[in-house]
């Protein structure tokens, strides 16, 4: 059976529950750190509730991560940089978090091993994965293409070959979306 | 008969006013991290260009570290920009 198919307008993917696992902490790593990691209040309908009032936490740009997915919109006028980022940074990322709230809602309503993706929800997915995969490069520290090549070959035994592995199979499930949109 | 002195509007016009009237361009970099397929989709999708241009801007990211994807008013720019990093893409401004 094939990992990608299309079914009308919905798009299905064949994922094993270990993999189903390995995306939910991933895509759930990311959106904790664009929510500053900030409590959401758990439970407790008044503590969720004041979670909502507080502040959003701000972000740390000097994290990588960060740097990267919000890069600077002037790269030789900080001023215009940072009021770029006053702009737009809030419904950015509210936009991603809601994008990664799609894939974590599919990942839950897997029917066994399938999992569907209504179409106009394929966006989400694609933004969610790149983000992802961002991140693990940074983590790999894949800043160039000869980078890209080294992590390729991290030995068996070295930790990062695992995250290598994730990083490259991001990528395999971003092309069989990509292939089902034609 | 005397030559005209310059106009005093011509002077007294603001530093680089008319500038800001010249065209901004969006500038996506090449990055070792999104998948080529990726980058095309993106620029057909987001700017709804043809796929064969989509295809030929991103291998001009490729194959040359960078390529102007769109050019325009400053705030048409900076919508595009925060469009290509929601889909992160590296993107810059640039005056043309």
């Amino acid at each position: 059976m094939k990992d990608f198919s299309r079914e009308g307008q919905s798009l299905r993917l064949r994922l094993s529950t270990y993999e189903a696992a390995i995306l939910t902490s991933m895509v759930e790593q990311v959106a904790g750190l664009l929510e500053g990691d900030a409590p959401l209040g758990g439970d407790d309908p008044f503590a969720r509730w004041q979670a909502e009032l507080a502040p959003p936490v701000e972000l740390d740009f000097s994290d990588p991560v960060i740097a990267r997915l919000f890069p600077e919109a002037y790269p030789s006028d900080q001023s215009a940089s940072d009021e770029f980022r006053r702009l737009t940074l809030a419904g950015q990322r509210q936009q991603r978090l809601d994008d990664a709230a799609v894939v974590l809602e599919a990942l839950r309503g897997a029917n066994g091993r399938r999992l569907t993706i209504a179409s106009g929800q394929a966006e989400a997915w694609l933004k969610t994965l790149t983000a992802v995969r961002l991140s693990l490069a940074i983590r790999l520290e894949i800043d160039t293409e000869d980078d890209a090549r080294q992590a390729a070959r991290f030995g068996p035994d070295d930790p990062r070959s695992f995250v290598f592995q994730v990083y490259e199979w991001l990528a395999y499930l971003s092309e069989g979306i990509l292939g089902l949109l034609g | 008969m005397s030559i005209a002195e310059p106009s005093s509007v011509v002077l007294d016009r603001p530093d680089g006013a008319w500038l800001e009237q010249a065209p901004w361009a969006t500038v996506v970099w090449n990055d070792p991290v999104n998948l080529m397929s990726y980058v095309t989709h993106v620029f057909a999708s987001y700017f709804g260009y043809p796929r064969a241009k989509a295809e030929k801007l991103m291998m001009q990211v490729h194959t040359q570290g960078r390529a102007v994807v769109s050019s325009g008013a400053r705030e048409k720019m900076e919508s595009d920009v925060d469009a290509m990093h929601s889909y992160g893409l590296w993107a810059t401004m640039e005056k043309q």
